[in-house]
């Protein structure tokens, strides 16, 4: 049983830490200087930057998105696209020392998102960049985007199969499981990872999309498992489809966890009726009549056909 | 073969008119693009190197043209795919790849540009496995700077599945029926357009739908036995969504409102007698079914509203929250008119005929919420901070009227009024630290806790105490380390050890440890290594389960680029362990026995690039390889799909290619699902 006293004092304890946290942040924090001393303040102006970096400047201000930079005053950056990024490069121009000029490639992946993130902080895509996978195991946006390339909207894959190429290059567990037979059809580039997978992270677990405000992203396509069903079954709202499904591939029919259906459902329907919460866990063991020499009872799904949720049948049968 | 190599002439030809004016007055090409099954890049970060996308004599000649005359650049392939067997289960084959012989357009990929930029100033149209293969897609977007962006997308899905290994209770019979296979096909189509995107005001619409339809094998379930039964279904979801985002420097909101549609329709019958799966007499007397008219009438609707908002109050805080609230509701119209010589053994009652008619409901308000905040006391240091919540309670309300007839008389009429209810609170808090120890070495370490309940209803109770309440409570520590000793070197490493005193199942994550380990090295300038490892361990001591489950992956990755590009390898390999026990207890007789499921697989992949002399001194290229997998264990399986292509330029603009590949696909437990196929393509190549 769950010490209610103990959990409240707990999140009073993490709520006092985290304002702790934050007030003694604001008292410490400095205003983080985006270009070290290092570097020099003077810029230079992008006509300099394209003397010896022609193609680069060519195909930012061509089509490339951030073209904007060099061209609208209201960003601050008006003919400085390149040291809007790379910071002042007059230091760098005068004497063609690299050591005078910031890389992104070259910081750490937290500075190298600052500099990103001084004009992308606050769009939709990065609202949960805070919580990021990506960003806590310190990939930087520049591993994925590539911010010198020629073309709208491609600063990063956009084609069914570079995405998925994309993803695979560091996803090796995840592309060999795609190879499994029974599986979504990410090798066939029917699919990409983004329709289930949001790369700026979301709150969700396992960085998922969400259909329709909050619900799992595998509602997009499966939409006759959304319900709400007059008699749900309680993991598929609880715990979502990846309870009994591998949601990548599996070598069982069905993408499912086990080889055997009634292997799925009896190893939670093995608990005897109890009154108490907490003495066990959901899912209690079937009547007797369920004699699982005969092959009737091999298959629950045979009879429980609806498992995903009923319309009109509370055992799930039709 | 021979007829194959003149059928394949033939379908070239026939193929090759078609898009002959594609090719035709094709400029100098401003991009080159890469074909399909090119290997993956190194996984290093995103280089600077000039793109391909462009030259400056490409840009120059495109710069020379007329304004306002489209600039085009793209590729088209079409082709004949022949498919030869498969050899063993269509079914199977048809399951797991469904691949067909025909006319194909394997891709269409055009890059537009608009100089004069009136209406649009880019669009890309792209399109991929036309010609009846289970996976058609479309995308187009188009977009004028600052003005609108417009998104286009179509995907056909053909789904079936037919494997008696997954439901048949006749196969000790010899019958190979799999009572739940479909035969469907679903359309995904949707349109999103912004409007002044990069603005401070960005207003978007997005009108998507969600169709299947098809025909199912399944079963009418009526007491003592199982009749398997023809149905056709068809469903289909709409949403609707409209927004506004709201964007200046500091501060970024965005209001969404929705509207889903759902409709679901399911019709069953069965020929003129069906004796199901029970051939064993009951009480003397044989059951069967002489006719069905069963269908299901589901409409549904629910609306949803989403906010969020982020911000960046000062220099060294980010903060962000979420609010989504959706209202899910499904009313259901279910009728059934069945006749045959049935049984209710309860009461040891036999009947003729039954009418089975339901009324139901249900509603599922959900909300969730979020907020969290990202702080940077000083430069090295982060702190992270998040809270979550999901309140779920969905109520259902069936009224269900059952006449039981013989002959004409009704021998037993009973009306029931069911009532469920199924609710979650959830949470969770999170804070983690990351920490930079230097430019190449990230330390984090956190901590998350997560509590909720859970309950499941349907009342009036039938047979045992059948109220499910749970709760959950979870301490979870985290820890992580990345290390980037130079730019050819990357090294990172993460745990998670978690501690429950509760879940809602016996085989959710209880005492678990996580590990994960992922290395990549660059050994030379062409060449680079990556390894990946994870594990994680979950334990359930709760008495009765004993849960014990492993899942353990390695991987290692080698890519060969070598300056030249003439040859270029990419190769996977990973090894893969499940093991699972836990205890259950046998329905017939309460005793405790142990289930147990294990795995171990090797799957491979990977594909060589060669740069061959072709014709007239453009260069062919040779791609092969494949992917493989072989399992042992609870099922084991192999799965073989080697393939080779070439392509040869035959004009600047045109190339001919040749594809193979090989499915071969094996169970040892299952010998009669197994296939092997083989697929050959030839078609065309246009660039411009």
């Amino acid at each position: 049983m769950p010490n209610i006293d103990l959990v409240r004092r707990r999140n009073f304890a993490l709520c006092g830490v985290a304002a702790f946290l934050f007030i003694s942040g604001g008292l410490q924090a400095q205003r983080p200087t985006t270009v070290p001393k290092a570097f020099g303040d003077e810029y230079a102006g992008s006509a300099t930057c394209q003397i010896c970096h022609e193609d680069n400047f060519n195909n930012v201000t061509k089509t490339n998105p951030h073209r904007v930079v060099e061209t609208d005053k209201k960003l601050g950056f008006a003919d400085h696209v390149c040291e809007s990024c790379h910071g002042p490069g007059a230091k760098h121009a005068s004497t063609g020392d690299v050591a005078f000029i910031r890389s992104p490639l070259k910081l750490s992946p937290g500075e190298a998102d600052k500099i990103c993130l001084n004009c992308h902080a606050n769009q939709q895509t990065h609202l949960g960049l805070i919580q990021n996978s990506h960003s806590k195991f310190a990939i930087a946006c520049v591993s994925c985007h590539k911010m010198h390339v020629n073309g709208g909207a491609l600063l990063v894959a956009r084609k069914n199969a570079d995405v998925n190429q994309l993803c695979e290059s560091c996803h090796a567990n995840v592309k060999a499981q795609f190879l499994m037979p029974y599986r979504h059809k990410i090798p066939e580039n029917a699919m990409t990872c983004t329709d289930c997978h949001n790369p700026h992270g979301i709150p969700r677990q396992g960085m998922q999309q969400s259909f329709a405000g909050s619900e799992p992203p595998c509602l997009t396509c499966h939409g006759d498992k959304r319900g709400p069903f007059t008699f749900e079954h309680a993991p598929v709202k609880f715990e979502g489809c990846t309870a009994c499904h591998e949601q990548h591939g599996s070598a069982n029919p069905r993408m499912l966890i086990r080889h055997e259906v009634r292997q799925v459902c009896l190893e939670c329907h093995a608990n005897m009726p109890t009154s108490t919460p907490g003495v066990n866990a959901m899912g209690v063991v079937p009547p007797a009549f369920h004699d699982l020499r005969s092959a009737r009872y091999q298959n629950c799904t045979i009879c429980h056909q609806k498992i995903h949720g009923s319309y009109v049948d509370r055992n799930l049968l039709k | 073969m021979r007829r194959l190599l003149i059928s394949a002439g033939i379908a070239a030809g026939v193929i090759g008119m078609l898009p002959l004016a594609f090719a035709q007055q094709a400029p100098v090409p401003a991009v080159s693009p890469a074909p399909a099954t090119t290997p993956a890049a190194p996984a290093s970060p995103a280089s600077d190197a000039t793109p391909a996308t462009s030259t400056p004599i490409a840009s120059a000649a495109a710069e020379a043209r007329p304004a306002g005359e489209y600039r085009i650049t793209g590729s088209l392939d079409v082709g004949y795919r022949w498919l030869d067997g498969p050899g063993g289960s269509f079914e199977t084959y048809r399951s797991v790849v469904n691949l067909g012989s025909g006319v194909k357009l394997i891709g269409l990929d055009l890059a537009i540009a608009n100089p004069s930029r009136k209406w649009f100033e880019n669009a890309h149209i792209r399109a991929f496995n036309w010609g009846n293969d289970p996976y058609a897609t479309f995308h187009a977007d188009a977009e004028k700077s600052r003005i609108y962006r417009l998104n286009v997308d179509y995907r056909g899905i053909s789904y079936f599945n037919n494997l008696p290994s997954y439901a048949d209770p006749l196969l000790a019979k010899g019958i190979t029926l799999n009572e739940q296979s479909f035969d469907t096909h679903r359309r995904l189509s949707s349109v999103r357009l912004e409007i002044l995107p990069g603005r401070a005001f960005t207003p978007y619409v997005s009108a998507e739908r969600d169709a299947r339809s098809g025909s199912v094998v399944t079963v009418f379930h009526s007491d003592n036995n199982d009749y398997p039964v023809a149905g056709v279904t068809r469903d289909s979801t709409n949403l609707v969504r409209a927004g506004v985002r709201i964007s200046f420097r500091r501060v970024r909101a965005t209001l969404e409102e929705g509207y889903t549609n759902f409709r679901n329709d399911q019709s069953d019958s069965t020929g003129p007698t069906n004796y199901g799966n029970t051939s064993v007499q009951t009480l003397g007397q044989t059951l069967d079914l002489t006719s069905l008219a069963q269908s299901y009438g589901i409409r549904g609707n629910s609306h949803y509203t989403k906010a969020d908002f982020t911000a960046s109050p000062f220099s060294w805080a980010d903060i962000y929250a979420q609010f989504t609230y959706t209202t899910p509701h499904t009313t259901v119209n279910y009728t059934q008119y069945d006749t045959g010589s049935l049984v209710l053994l309860n009461q040891v009652l036999f009947f003729s005929g039954q009418q089975y008619l339901v009324n139901a409901t249900a509603s599922f308000p959900h909300t969730t919420a979020n907020a969290g905040w990202e702080i940077r006391p000083y430069r090295r240091v982060r702190i992270l901070q998040s809270f979550q919540t999901d309140r779920m309670t969905n109520t259902g309300s069936a009224a269900q009227a059952d006449t039981l007839l013989a002959g004409t008389a009704t021998v037993s009429q009973t009306a029931l009024a069911l009532a469920s209810t199924l609710g979650m609170d959830s949470s969770q808090v999170d804070i983690s630290i990351l920490f930079d120890a230097g430019r190449k070495f990230t330390l984090r370490g956190g901590y998350r806790y997560v509590w909720g309940n859970a309950n499941d209803v349907v009342s009036p109770q039938e047979g045992l105490y059948t109220i499910a309440s749970e709760k959950l409570q979870r301490n979870i520590g985290m820890g992580a380390v990345s290390w980037r000793p130079s730019q050819k070197v990357l090294l990172s490493g993460d745990a998670e050890v978690g501690t429950s005193a509760g879940t809602y199942f016996r085989t959710s994550l209880y005492d678990y440890q996580k590990v994960r380990a992922m290395g990549r090295y660059k050994l030379l300038k062409s060449w680079q290594i990556s390894g990946d490892f994870r594990i994680l361990m979950n334990r359930n001591p709760l008495a009765g389960s004993s849960y014990h489950f492993l899942s353990r992956q390695e991987s290692a990755t080698l890519t060969w680029l070598p300056s030249g590009k003439k040859l270029s390898v990419d190769a996977t390999w990973e090894h893969c362990t499940y093991q699972s026990t836990v205890s259950y207890l046998i329905p017939q007789l309460l005793v405790g026995a142990d289930s147990v499921y294990s795995e171990d697989c090797h799957r491979i992949s990977g594909m060589l690039n060669a740069t061959l002399r072709g014709l007239h001194k453009r260069a062919a290229t040779l791609e092969a390889g494949g992917a493989a997998v072989i399992t042992t264990g609870s099922r084991p399986t192999t799965d073989y799909q080697p393939t080779a292509r070439l392509t040869a330029p035959l004009t600047k603009n045109v190339a001919a290619f040749g594809e193979w590949r090989y499915y071969g696909f094996g169970e040892s437990f299952y010998q009669y699902e197994s296939f092997r196929a083989h697929l050959v393509t030839v078609g065309l190549r246009f660039t411009r």
